[in-house]
């Protein structure tokens, strides 16, 4: 039978994610695994139902309530009015006539607004398209609404009287971050959903294992790292792939390969040292996908030179070579930081989301020209959503203090329908009500400051991603322990696997 | 040797003896033997099996009885030696299974052997706490090992749920039959060269920003005790380097001078860059904190100061200019060998961190939360309550117990308002250094009185917890709010500094810093006893950098403990290469020594400009795909590996090159001594052995000589400086190298 290419690919493949698992193997001791690894790999045929999930972290917490805003002047629920009485005067609101509109079938078709930093900006650097709010138009961008970490379901009074367990340290950055990545709120973990997601998937959807299902542009992250599963970071765009993992000063002559042999022995040796191993595994990690790096092909549409543009730029380079790279299911982590707006939120928070928005739309139209469109997902995450009261006054000065439920956006073509997703609040609608010491607020009093408690868990936003990524209802408990806490496992804004 | 034995074990037995001879051997320093001797966990006569007894039943010293999850267990150890108080809590009991997981089971107790002088049972609970894996299989053997002092047993093997399967014991395992332990006692020629040379450059790489020739031969002369007490009464910064002189500017850069640098002008000149690099960004202080590392005589001033800039982290991210962050780093450096509390009040009234953390516009009607959380999580007491030794308490669902909740928090944040940049205007302000029109960034800030919250706040409640209570200031005047906000602050930071968890807390972040990433929880609360006995102490930060580098755990001329040490950070992985080769600036001007930040910024670590209040890296980073704790890797990924290496790359074949204007080259490495040593010797030999010691204080192996030898020898015999180079290359890149232990 002629070989192909492709099935020549998947074979050397298979040698070098041997060579690469077996010094993993090596450097953690894990040989009976080894064996069993040996026995998977006699499956040869890789899936060709190519998805990805890219996750972007909105690091130190996005305001969400600054993001989506009520646009309508309905009596029965939270309305403009609601909102900008609460942040018209320290300067923090933002004018309703300057708002993207939004409608919302789910909210009975009222009007919504989002950011005007995610629209059409003028002309300038790093303006590159009209933003994602267009997409709304399209059906290719969602909401998912009062969403945030916790460990069951819990009203306004349970969390009052201490009656449901309460994730644990709320309001820290470091805690949410974690619970977040880490998919759980009740303990701290070790690994994170994307990570354990891809142990589950990485022998079915990457047999070869040329590069790790995970890819993170942004370092170590909990999110992608599993038990089996350890992510590849890499530099972000503009350095190319074949640069991003490539040691320098190696020049070919007989001297230098001997150097390069020697640099490449010394991380098999001395591995009783657990550190060192760890060190050296990562290393080898590097130097086996910095082989298969070595061409890559640019992107097609133009993307901002900013901090996210380049990562997920870079991510669209890494998705287009997933032929050579036999990977049928791949996890991206980016993260844009500086969302941790305590002061200067008016300018400083406009100025991230734009950038957020130009580069998830220059990146949802890569892969409409990868025809990739609706195999392709972005979506949001954030340690917290921020105080509905100000801190501090003054258009310059005002911030926002750290809260808890938040609102995400979800970028595809595989979206089912542009909406609000997620569990009711007490108003019988995702969007919680805007008023302090009210019925969704987690603080009490006349110092209320308005951080509204979640109706919708982080399992279940990312179950949801998860199951349209292709994790077998099965193993949904083992990718999120306390999934069982929640009653719908899937808010449906994501079509079902064909 | 009798071939039947081990290596191992010679090492161990001529260690214990070797201590006996020196403490006879008059030497010219004070310093007593930094070496630990290394346990021996007691096997059955003929086979690896532990002798193991189950611990509710001490008789019975059976071996062959397999044990089942929740149990206790009960082994012998020898070749161990208590300090008082050393107990449980400085051991570890490490499982391996058949499919390589490795665990971790609490040590209930160790006591000496009511049987046997000089032996110890250790009993442990068959339960992990380590709770990365699901509990061992109880299918047959696992493999135990103790560690203690970063030095680790013999591995020996324990029947888990049933005896046998597959596990195979380590290389040259013996049986370690008490008989065969306690008898041996010829010594080994592996005592040569200088005595605990291993331990001094190692202690070096803890106290110092690297080894250097000079700095390892006058501690050889004078001892670890002396050079401390040198160093504690050094004056910081070296005279040669004082913190640059950089005046306030306006936070416009674009206002006219001298206020601003602007406006840009088109084209761009010199003279605009040189003014926004000089005030707008950090390098100055990188510059001057480059300088002080690589040719500084205070060196462990420096270090001290550079861990404490990691715990109260401010950062040029939000840090405007550098005047504001040298005007922080000099209130921190001057508290590193002073007084926690005086530390804690300096940082809190400091205008970059008020600005970093928004304490600085935190008012009675806007309050700001960020400060006074971090205050607490990040600074000074952490999430959860802890033990004395560092470990967190649990409540009866074995849940940790939080130190606080969001009301603490917002008690804190009322105490912390009104306070803003020195204002002249504001009452009984001091403002020395102010400039009329620009804000002040640095005299500490000044009380708005108009400003400060008067209602009345509770503070932290911990057991033993005092005046924890500020009563409401009502009907005050002006200067009575002045002394209320005051008082009320001073209350506040007692009342932090008088929890229970900040001594464990600070004493293991330090200790991560400089020593180990994973101190034992006895390493901890010897730390923290020295805190805490010297609570009053105006030097009391003296007495816990001593207490840190002094322990037996930090001692010791090779540790063996799989999880010692720490992953060089980026900074000092590069200053230690810088230190260890006789680092110059070719041109003179230090003016390069600025711009080597290129170097550890790439890698995650752009110093002075961490990313978050959370630093370059998180304390309690978990390295994926393990249970090893070790904070540095949070920024050690496959991409910044490779970035680590090519540092090493452009250390060892080049040297830094400028691209500023009126910038010369220059910072780089001499190895002509190495030169000549690959001169001399064609078999390189020399060479190896020489670096073996200055840069891996001996622990390299004999793989690791073979592998380098072939690589150096690769290189014509007639380019001596490309074979140092290569030798030095290979060794900075090695994960050897790259991992402080």
């Amino acid at each position: 039978m002629k070989q192909d290419r492709r099935e020549f690919l998947i074979k050397t493949g298979c040698t070098l994610g041997m060579t690469a698992l077996a010094t993993q193997m090596r450097h953690f001791g894990l040989m009976s695994a080894l064996a069993q690894k040996v026995s998977d790999d006699k499956e040869s045929a890789v899936p060709n139902d190519y998805r990805a999930l890219v996750c972007i972290f909105m690091s130190g917490g996005n305001d969400g309530n600054n993001t989506v805003i009520p646009n309508h002047n309905d009596g029965n629920i939270s309305n403009y009015t609601a909102y900008s009485n609460a942040r018209l005067a320290s300067g923090l609101a933002i004018d309703q006539a300057a708002l993207l509109s939004i409608p919302v079938p789910r909210m009975s078709n009222l009007n919504y607004g989002l950011h005007p930093g995610l629209g059409p900006q003028p002309a300038g650097a790093n303006i590159v398209n009209n933003g994602v709010h267009e997409l709304w138009s399209q059906g290719k961008l969602a909401a998912v609404t009062n969403v945030g970490t916790l460990v069951a379901p819990m009203t306004r009074t349970q969390y009052q009287q201490n009656t449901v367990q309460k994730p644990f340290q709320l309001f820290s950055h470091s805690d949410q971050v974690s619970q977040y990545q880490g998919g759980r709120s009740d303990i701290e973990t070790y690994t994170g959903w994307g990570g354990r997601m891809s142990d589950l998937r990485t022998s079915p959807d990457n047999p070869s294992g040329l590069i790790p299902m995970i890819t993170s542009i942004s370092g170590a992250q909990l999110f992608t790292a599993g038990q089996t599963t350890l992510p590849l970071a890499i530099a972000a765009a503009p350095t190319g792939l074949n640069q991003v993992l490539n040691p320098a000063g190696y020049n070919g002559n007989a001297a230098s390969n001997a150097r390069l042999l020697a640099f490449n022995q010394l991380r098999s040796q001395d591995l009783n040292s657990q550190i060192v191993a760890a060190a050296s595994h990562v290393t080898d990690q590097a130097i086996a996908a910095n082989t298969v790096f070595a061409t890559f092909q640019d992107v097609t549409v133009p993307f901002p030179n900013t901090s996210l543009g380049n990562q997920l730029k870079q991510v669209a380079r890494v998705i287009k070579k997933r032929t050579d790279l036999t990977v049928n299911r791949q996890v991206f982590f980016v993260q844009l930081g500086g969302f941790d707006t305590h002061n200067g939120q008016v300018n400083g928070q406009s100025g991230l989301l734009i950038q957020l928005s130009q580069a998830m739309r220059a990146f949802y139209e890569e892969m409409v020209v990868q025809n990739l469109a609706d195999k392709v997902t972005q979506f949001t995450m954030a340690d917290f959503s921020r105080t509905f009261s100000p801190a501090g006054v003054g258009a310059g000065v005002v911030g926002t203090d750290h809260a808890w439920a938040n609102h995400h956006f979800v970028v595809g073509g595989g979206l089912t329908a542009a909406d609000f997703y997620g569990v009711n609040t007490t108003n019988g609608t995702p969007f919680p009500t805007l008023t302090m010491n009210g019925p969704d607020d987690a603080d009490s009093g006349t110092g209320a400051r308005g951080r509204w408690i979640p109706t919708t868990s982080v399992e279940q936003y990312a179950a949801t991603l998860a199951r349209w990524y292709g994790l077998p209802d099965a193993n949904l408990a083992t990718v999120f322990p306390k999934i069982g806490n929640f009653t719908n496992t899937n808010l449906g804004f994501m079509q079902p696997p064909a | 040797m009798s071939s039947l034995k081990s290596r191992f074990l010679l090492r161990i037995i001529s260690t214990s003896v070797f201590i006996l001879v020196s403490l006879v051997i008059a030497y010219g320093q004070q310093d007593a033997d930094p070496n630990s001797p290394t346990p021996v966990i007691l096997s059955e006569n003929d086979s690896t099996r532990a002798l193991s007894s189950v611990a509710a039943k001490p008789k019975s010293r059976t071996a062959s009885r397999a044990f089942l999850p929740g149990q206790r267990a009960e082994i012998f150890v020898t070749n161990i030696s208590f300090m008082d108080g050393e107990g449980a809590n400085s051991v570890r009991v490490y499982i391996e299974d058949a499919v390589g997981h490795e665990y971790r089971f609490p040590v209930i107790d160790v006591r000496p052997s009511e049987f046997q002088r000089g032996v110890y049972n250790v009993v442990f609970e068959m339960t992990d706490e380590l709770r990365y894996w699901i509990e061992p299989p109880t299918q047959g053997d696992v493999l135990v090992r103790l560690t203690w002092r970063g030095l680790s047993s013999n591995r020996v093997r324990l029947a888990y749920g049933s005896s046998g399967g597959t596990i195979k014991d380590d290389p040259g395992a013996v049986p370690t039959p008490f008989a065969s332990v306690g008898k041996n006692n010829s010594p080994t020629a592996e005592l040569v060269g200088y005595k605990w040379s291993g331990d001094r450059m190692r202690f070096l790489e803890q106290a110092t920003f690297g080894p250097t020739q000079s700095l390892d031969s006058r501690i050889r002369r004078i001892g670890l005790r002396t050079w401390l007490a040198e160093q504690f009464e050094m004056s910081y910064p070296s005279v040669s380097n004082p913190y640059p002189n950089i005046p306030l500017k306006s936070t416009d850069s674009q206002a006219a001078p001298p206020n601003g640098c602007g406006p840009q002008p088109n084209p761009n000149t010199p003279e605009y860059q040189l003014c926004i690099r000089d005030h707008y960004q950090m390098y100055p202080i990188q510059t001057w904190f480059y300088k002080e590392a690589l040719y500084g005589e205070p060196q462990l001033h420096h270090r001290v100061s550079w861990a404490l800039s990691q715990i109260w982290v401010i950062s040029g991210v939000d840090t405007q200019q550098s005047s504001w962050m040298i005007e922080y780093h000099q209130q921190l450096s001057k508290n590193a060998f002073g007084n926690w509390r005086t530390l804690m009040s300096d940082m809190t009234l400091n205008p970059g961190m008020g600005n970093y953390l928004d304490m600085i516009r935190s008012t009675r009607t806007n309050p700001n939360e960020n400060y006074p959380r971090e205050v607490l999580q990040l600074f000074n007491i952490g999430l959860f309550m802890l033990n004395q030794d560092g470990t967190v308490q649990v409540d009866g669902q074995n849940n940790p117990i939080p130190t606080y909740d969001q009301n603490t928090i917002n008690n804190f944040t009322k105490v912390f308002t009104g306070w803003r940049d020195c204002r002249v205007a504001d009452l009984n302000a001091n403002c020395p250094d102010s400039v009329a029109g620009l804000p002040d960034y640095k005299d500490p800030m000044s009380l708005n009185t108009g400003q400060h919250d008067l209602t009345a706040k509770t503070l932290l409640i911990y057991p033993g917890v005092t005046n924890q209570n500020v009563p409401a200031c009502t009907g005050c005047t002006a200067a009575q709010i002045y002394t209320y906000a005051y008082n009320s602050l001073n209350q506040a930071l007692d009342n932090i500094y008088n929890h229970p968890n900040v001594a464990p807390f600070v004493s293991k972040l330090l200790i991560q810093q400089m020593v180990t990433s994973d101190p034992t929880p006895a390493y901890v609360g010897r730390v923290s006893a020295v805190f805490n006995a010297n609570r009053n102490n105006p030097a009391q930060m003296k007495e816990v950098v001593r207490a840190i580098l002094l322990d037996p755990e930090a001692r010791g001329d090779v540790k063996s403990d799989p999880r010692y040490g720490k992953l060089r950070e980026p900074v000092q992985l590069m200053t230690n290469i810088y230190r260890n080769f006789n680092v110059s600036d070719a041109a003179g001007t230090g003016r390069s020594d600025g711009d080597i930040n290129r170097f550890p910024s790439g890698q995650g670590q752009n110093a002075f400009i961490a990313p978050t209040v959370f630093n370059y890296y998180p304390p309690n980073f978990i390295v994926p795909g393990t249970t090893l704790l070790a904070p540095e890797f949070g920024i050690f990924t496959t991409g910044t590996a490779i970035g680590r290496a090519n540092i090493g790359n452009s250390l060892a074949f080049g040297q830094i090159n400028v691209a500023l204007p009126n910038t010369p080259s220059g910072t780089k490495i001499n190895i002509g001594d190495l030169q000549a040593l690959a001169a001399g010797d064609t078999t390189s030999n020399q060479l190896l052995d020489h670096l073996n010691t200055r840069m891996m204080h001996g622990t390299m192996s004999p793989q690791m000589k073979t592998t380098l030898m072939t690589a150096v020898n690769a290189v014509a015999s007639t380019n001596p400086l490309a074979r140092a180079q290569t030798a030095v290359y290979l060794i900075a890149t090695s994960s050897q190298f790259q991992v402080q232990r």
